[in-house]
């Protein structure tokens, strides 16, 4: 995905990348522009399944980004844990 | 007592095996990547910490454990399932207005396409995430395929394969990894301005070189030719 960050910058179209935590140094490597860190499990940057209100969260996180990066490099990193939502 | 000294299972055969092995598990295939003396740690802290959990229920603290380790056998670029892209810096584009008056596109590398749409991978019909694990290695050979999916399509009708990661949060709800449904609801308070009217997704275990010099380069102009003026992109 890092490819497609850069591609998509190049080409105008800003862009944020949500990925978890464990991505940090490949994507660090690849010196995108804004990349928001997740401590979730593989497989569910976002938030656990259903529970749409840490999804919503991750989201605005990204969101934020778009307005508040002035420069490349800016990462922020999602604080709390992941957390299945009990049935 | 006796020692066994028979051709046995090694412990380092039995953590690979997690990967793409007889023991296949997504969710542990990270313990590859990890020396036999890490994965013997994450295993035995695993166990304490599940003997905890048989007398107070806190399953917790086994969900932080595998998400550390995991970040823990990620932590080094190099590696099964690493990468040696490394750029000294890159392109920057501000975004020019606010995200309340932007029209934002959600792109993911978590292999979603549209119930009647599928990429057929290989020409195979109908394959099933099983079968898409088995070939993770022909996968990594191959241009990646975009599938389109409209803004509104509900969900009952995505459906997810990927032989790179464990798919199950995906399949439970598509939001952990294709947010689909929670930037329709960003848009429907004003938060974001406007989504392309479609949103897209591939399999992300694919031939980077193929992906950066042919589809990459296709897929931006899709994307432009969409209005986006900013793209939420979701690496699995």
């Amino acid at each position: 995905m890092g490819h497609v960050a850069r591609l998509l910058e190049e080409a105008g179209v800003a862009t944020v990348v949500v990925a978890v935590r464990a991505f940090e140094r490949r994507l660090g490597a690849m010196s995108l522009p804004r990349v928001v860190l997740t401590p979730h499990l593989m497989g569910r940057p976002l938030g656990a399944p259903g529970d749409s209100a840490r999804q919503r969260s991750t989201l605005l996180a990204a969101l934020r980004l778009f307005e508040r990066a002035t420069e490349p490099g800016a990462v922020v990193a999602m604080p709390g844990a992941y957390r299945p939502l009990r049935p | 007592m006796t020692e066994d000294t028979g051709a046995g299972e090694s412990f380092a055969a039995f953590k690979d095996s997690f990967s793409y092995g007889s023991r296949t598990d997504l969710t542990f295939k990270f313990l590859k990547r990890l020396s036999p003396e890490d994965a013997a740690r994450f295993l035995q802290e695993l166990l304490g910490r599940l003997g905890d959990t048989c007398d107070d229920g806190r399953a917790e603290r086994l969900v932080d454990h595998v998400c550390e380790w995991q970040r823990r056998a990620y932590a080094e670029t190099e590696g099964p399932g690493g990468s040696s892209w490394t750029y000294a810096d890159g392109p920057f584009t501000p975004l020019k207005t606010p995200v309340a008056a932007s029209r934002l596109v959600l792109l993911a590398s978590s292999g979603h396409f549209l119930d009647g749409d599928d990429p057929r991978p290989f020409g195979v019909a109908d394959m099933t995430q099983d079968e898409a694990v088995a070939r993770i290695a022909d996968f990594l050979k191959i241009e990646p395929v975009l599938s389109a999916i409209p803004l509104d399509a509900p969900r009952e009708r995505l459906r997810v394969r990927h032989g790179g990661y464990d798919i199950r949060g995906a399949e439970a709800d598509p939001n952990v990894v294709f947010p689909l449904e929670r930037l329709r609801e960003l848009h429907q308070d004003g938060v974001v301005g406007e989504l392309a009217p479609a949103a897209y997704s591939f399999v992300g275990a694919c031939a980077q070189t193929l992906l950066l010099r042919h589809a990459g380069p296709a897929w931006v102009a899709r994307l432009r030719a969409q209005g986006a003026d900013a793209a939420v992109l979701v690496p699995v």
